[in-house]
């Protein structure tokens, strides 16, 4: 009866608590080159009180209760898969913050007394990671982890007393392939389940169809200014959908009938049978439903009515249809607008191509160029930093790794921090790590390199880690290089699979300066000397049976006597071993 | 036992054994030719088979067609409004296109001289980002604007572009794809591998702007033919003989045999009847652009590196179409695409008869091992012989054989050896360095000399008066650097180490004669095998002028790393050098 009371008390503040706790949004934005980029953010807080007695609301209490268990106090994880193109697309969603290298990586700042107390916690989490989200996160071992000196800093509010025993573990599976297996446990960790709302689009095919996609979840605590101290649990999923691909009816990319084929016609040989195609980078018209593979269902009931689900970023001249019972606002700054509808029933919008607004059908792009016209597209700042890396060298024995950096300002110095893991069989050789600097305006340069972290590899118990502070001035070039020498392996250090090689886990470039962005680069496929395991197999065999045919063969001459039958030793012999016999047993009756 | 023992001892003193080995010489030279001859037989080849289960060649439907025929035609107005453009233009419209598709596009400067003369380019090439893919492996599709006979690939070309637009469309790539189409068949390709892999001469050419991750295979595009073809030409010879994996090729015959019906050929055999005959001239054509090792298509520059490639030419008359042509890529693409690890699984070291049988390099290697076995055979039998003494005149002689070898004086044999092996490196030099005008005045030269340096030669070592024991030094240690040398090639390159081994032969049999008559027949017989005259017929048989292919073989070993040259010259050149010397050698007695 006291419990019923003090939920009917209390019932006006879970709705208010409701309201602020849980957030969630889908941000579209076009991109050049027929892509779009789709974000979804879902954002839920939980007051530490709460969450240290166990007391889940909307915070995941899988996730949460090994967080506790693992004594972690801020976490990041992230699945990722394809590159994103910077050169076309800009900046990355939320600044390259949530973004991970391809494959699986963790980083997790743990409260321990000692490196060794980490250790073990960091196992813990790794392992608990790895049953939740059905990755290899357990594989995340010694040799895979690091403990980033510079590269990253941590984004919540911790107590200042807490910080001195914190300690950033930080592990990398570039070769973890992520799929549906990944997302599933990703949406159940959602209040909504991916049953209503922004996340009914999260749909497996279509997610990892995509040409880039980042899937992360962030706990952090934050304390804001006015209030009590809340763990925050942010999921973000950051995808960039191929229009015409995605819009496809079928998987298989047939060629469309002529009469569908968008033809330049303005060629002089433009006939019936010759088509000279248009740009891949003419917009299209394309709708949510389409992109998705089904319309939105409802919103969420958990978050606040006032927060609009879903903003698409195009510039107000361009219109934008939606379904029933949709209300559309455009937000002040002219680049963005954002959606709000009823709680039931199906969301969709439609964006027609820009030139079809007036005519009602596509004008002929008669230029080729890669030109979007600004009220086509909002552009997409420039990143701060171009990163590109790639091996050099070929054969079995050594090789090189080269990265190049741009910095593609006119006036801005870029200062930032590259970040390498390198696995073990890498035997980098830090005395040829040189950058070259290329295109700048002739200035004596300072020096580009202004700090090295270098912490050497131990044979099958740790990898290199290696950290730059670097500088780079305005419109200019690095060419970083170092050699590396490979190890050949122990054969049962080879894993078992189809041998295509070893996947070395991207590079991790932060900037520090004019302001903190992340970069990362694609993860590399070194090829190791791999000696051919059928041959040990066949020495086995061949070994064994010249064994068993020699040994069988010389066992018969040493034993076996061929005699013909009459000359067998027959009675005689026999006498004789009785006489042989008899002798003994009389010596020994004699003894006695 | 200790009769056996005995005996081998007997044995060993019977002079009847030193008469054995050039017999024993000849048996092997014989043998070695033989076993060739044998191997078209079908108890010594075998039927080709795919070893790599991942590849699964013809296990697709391909789509390629239909509309894309329009774009097709579309591109091929466009290239063909190209033509006489130059280089910078061409690559402008071609990077419009590849932009226009959505690819990465980059450019690469070379420039390379050889023969006086200095080839310049810019290459072109596209980079297809798989939709999924994390830029870790990447298959090449070349189309070099002209073929290596000068004519301009007038389909192959806009083909590659067609492609790259449907293949665009696909997400199922795990590997990214480039395009790549460089000015000409021999150097701009080479320059591309090469800076791909880092490995270029930075002054020379420029280094790639954009890169993706390791090349795992790599498809020519060699279509320069109007009409419509019958069949496919492929064609797979590498730099130095070098072979791509044998599933790559059984891959693509599969393919376009058995799935879309399109016969495939080998070297240059359109008619095949896979009879013995056929059989015979196919390897033996195989075995002749392998042992010259010389590109034989775009691909060859990426062989030594490790990637797989071949190029494939339509030819004839016949029903099929471009669509047909690039149905057949896109089915090969598919299987490349299949590929978890890099091709391993099959035979690097092959001789194909037809494009269906082959003897691996158990079964052929011991044709040239044997060949070169004969020349150590004789090595060792002269250093025995230079170690019994003199053959005295009278009937002791040969009831007490002397036990204690006679002192060899090794100082006069060994720096003449040594010496002649060293002058072989001038010809080299002078012929990878002279103008292209000036190589056949200095073949000229060469050739003369090479008549007169065995007198001239013959005569210093006359002066030393010589006895029987430094010409069996000679030809002792001349052969055994030319047995060695070839059975260490064999394993390289078996065709050029055959080759050589065939035509230095006659070597084996050369000694000092007393009679100067049959001394000076021995040496015009040698004069007829020298490298010189070798060269000289070649040519003249293929209706080639010398100085062409003079300017190839520099060509080769300027741009491609090409070693033939230097096989000729430090290897085969000065062993038929000493032969000279000692036919002409007068032993004082």
């Amino acid at each position: 009866m006291r419990h019923l009371l003090a939920f009917i008390c209390l019932l006006p503040l879970v709705s208010w608590v409701t309201a602020a706790d849980y957030y969630e949004q889908l941000n579209l934005r076009p991109l050049p080159l027929s892509a779009l980029l789709a974000s979804f953010n879902f954002r839920s807080n939980t007051s530490f009180y709460d969450f240290e007695s166990h007391n889940f609301r909307y915070f995941p209490r899988s996730l949460g209760q090994i967080l506790q268990h693992a004594g972690t106090r801020e976490l990041h994880l992230r699945f990722s898969l394809g590159r994103w193109d910077a050169e076309s697309w800009g900046t990355r969603p939320w600044e390259g913050q949530r973004e991970g290298g391809t494959g699986v990586e963790l980083w997790a700042w743990l409260e321990s007394e000692s490196d060794e107390e980490a250790d073990e916690k960091w196992l813990i989490l790794t392992n608990a990671l790895s049953g939740l989200f059905c990755a290899s996160l357990n594989f995340v071992d010694g040799t895979r982890t690091t403990r980033p000196v510079m590269s990253f800093q941590p984004e919540g509010d911790h107590p200042t007393s807490s910080i001195p025993n914190l300690r950033l573990l930080h592990g990398v599976l570039p070769k973890e392939v992520v799929c549906t297996e990944n997302l599933t446990p990703f949406l159940k960790l959602l209040p909504c389940k991916g049953k209503v709302g922004v996340s009914t689009l999260l749909d497996g095919h279509k997610l990892f169809d995509s040409a880039y996609q980042s899937m992360a979840i962030d706990v952090k605590p934050i304390c804001p200014e006015d209030g009590d101290c809340v763990l925050e649990i942010e999921q973000t999923i950051d995808m960039v959908l191929d229009i015409e691909r995605s819009q496809r009816p079928q998987e298989i990319p047939r060629p469309p009938p002529s009469r569908d084929l968008k033809c330049d016609t303005s060629k002089p040989y433009h006939a019936p049978n010759t088509c000279f195609p248009l740009g891949y980078n003419a917009s299209q018209e394309w709708s949510l439903s389409q992109v998705f593979g089904h319309p939105m269902k409802g919103t969420c009931p958990l978050t606040d009515p006032e927060i609009p689900p879903v903003c698409i970023q195009v510039p107000h001249s361009r219109s934008v249809y939606t379904s029933a019972g949709v209300h559309q606002m455009k937000n002040a700054d002219g680049r963005s607008r954002c959606f709000t509808f009823d709680s039931e029933g199906d969301f969709d919008i439609i964006l027609p191509a820009p030139d079809a607004d007036d005519t009602g059908e596509i004008i002929a792009n008669t230029t080729t160029t890669m030109t979007t016209t600004d009220d086509e597209l909002i552009k997409s700042p420039t990143p701060l930093i171009y990163a590109e890396r790639s091996l050099m060298g070929h054969g079995q024995e050594r090789g090189g790794v080269q990265t190049i950096l741009t910095n593609p300002s006119q006036d801005t110095e870029v200062e930032f921090i590259y970040m390498e893991s390198l696995p073990w069989f890498m035997r980098v050789y830090l005395h040829t790590l040189n950058a070259r600097l290329e295109g700048s305006r002739g200035k004596a340069q300072p020096a580009m390199i202004e700090d090295i972290y270098y912490r050497p590899a131990v044979d099958r118990a740790r990898g290199t880690q290696l950290e730059l502070r670097m500088r780079i001035p305005p419109a200019s070039t690095v060419f970083l290089t170092y050699d590396f020498e490979k190890t050949i392996l122990r054969y049962t250090e080879y894993p078992p699979d189809a041998n295509r090689g070893f996947d070395v886990a991207a590079a991790v470039i932060t900037t520090v300066r004019p302001r903190v962005q992340s970069v990362r680069t694609t993860t590399l496929l070194l090829n190791l000397p791999v000696p051919d395991f059928s041959m040990p197999y066949n020495v086995i065999i061949f070994t064994s049976t010249a064994i068993a045919l020699a040994f069988g063969g010389m066992y018969n001459i040493l034993v076996r006597r061929l005699v013909a039958a009459d000359e067998a030793p027959s009675r005689l012999a026999r006498a004789k071993l009785g006489k042989l016999i008899e002798k003994f047993r009389s010596r020994k009756s004699t003894r006695k | 036992m200790s009769r056996l023992i005995s005996s081998v001892f007997f044995l060993r003193r019977d002079p009847r054994l030193l008469k054995l080995p050039p017999y024993l010489s000849l048996l092997c030279i014989i043998a070695g030719i033989a076993w060739l001859f044998l191997l078209p037989l079908n108890d010594y080849s075998r039927r080709t088979y795919i070893s790599e289960n991942a590849l699964l060649p013809g296990q697709v439907h391909t789509y390629f067609g239909g509309s894309d025929q329009n774009v097709f035609r579309a591109y091929k107005h466009e290239v063909h409004a190209l033509i006489g453009k130059n280089n910078s233009e061409i690559n402008d419209h071609l990077e419009n296109h590849f932009k226009s598709i959505g690819l990465k596009v980059g450019r690469q400067n070379f420039t390379y001289a050889s023969s006086g003369q200095t080839y310049t380019g810019e290459n072109i090439y596209a980079i297809l980002q798989a939709p999924r893919g994390d830029a870790t492996e990447a298959i090449v599709l070349v189309a070099a604007w002209e073929n290596d006979k000068g004519e301009l690939n007038r389909h192959g070309v806009p083909l590659a572009l067609t492609l790259a637009r449907y293949f665009k469309r696909w997400s199922l790539w795990s590997k990214d794809i480039i395009i790549v189409i460089p000015p000409d068949s021999k150097t701009g390709i080479q320059a591309w591998v090469d800076a791909y892999h880092d490995a270029h001469d930075a002054s020379r050419v420029s280094s790639l702007p954009v890169k993706s991750g390791a090349l795992q295979g790599a498809i020519a595009i060699d279509y320069t033919q109007e009409h419509r073809f019958r069949s496919i030409h492929v064609v797979y010879d590498g730099i130095n003989g070098q072979l791509p994996n044998l599933d790559l090729i059984n891959s693509i015959v599969s393919i376009s045999g058995g799935q879309m019906g399109i016969p495939c050929a080998i070297q240059e055999m359109r008619k095949h009847t896979d009879k013995y005959e056929d059989r015979l001239r196919t390897m033996l054509r195989g075995m002749l652009n392998q042992g010259l090792g010389y590109a034989s298509g775009p691909h060859s520059s990426f062989i030594p590196y490790h990637v797989d490639a071949v190029t494939l030419q339509p030819f004839g008359e016949g029903w099929q179409d471009e669509m047909a042509m690039g149905r057949v890529v896109e089915g090969s693409f598919r299987s490349l695409n299949n590929l978890l690890e890099h091709l391993h699984q099959s035979f690097f070291f092959y001789l194909l008869m037809n494009k269906d049988r082959f003897v691996s390099i158990g079964t052929y290697l011991p044709s040239a091992m044997v060949l070169a076995a004969n020349f150590t055979i004789m090595a060792i039998f002269f250093w025995v012989k230079s170690g019994s003494p003199a053959p005295q005149d009278g009937p002791d002689s040969k009831s007490s054989p002397t036990t204690t070898p006679a002192e060899r004086h090794l100082f006069l044999p060994l720096v003449l050896v040594a010496m002649c092996q060293f002058l072989g490196a001038i010809p080299l030099f002078v012929f990878n360095h002279l103008t292209a005008t000036m190589l056949s005045p200095a073949f000229v030269v060469v050739a003369a000399l090479n008549c007169a340096l065995p007198f001239l030669i013959s005569h210093i070592l006359a002066s030393y008066k010589p006895s029987v024991q430094p010409f069996q030094l000679i030809k002792c240690f001349s052969l055994l650097l030319l047995g060695m040398f070839l059975s260490a090639l064999a394993t390289l390159n078996f065709s050029l180490s055959f080759l050589v081994g065939l035509l230095a032969a006659p070597l084996t049999f050369m000694q000092p004669c007393s009679n100067p008559v049959m001394g000076h027949t021995l040496f015009g017989v040698l004069q007829l095998i020298s490298p010189t005259t070798v060269l000289y017929s070649a040519s003249a048989y293929f209706h080639i002028d010398i100085g062409s292919v003079l300017k190839e073989a520099a060509f080769g070993w300027n741009i491609w790393g090409m070693y033939t040259p230097m096989v000729l010259w430090c290897v085969w050149w000065p062993a038929w050098l000493l032969s000279s010397v000692l036919v002409l050698g007068r032993p004082v007695q």
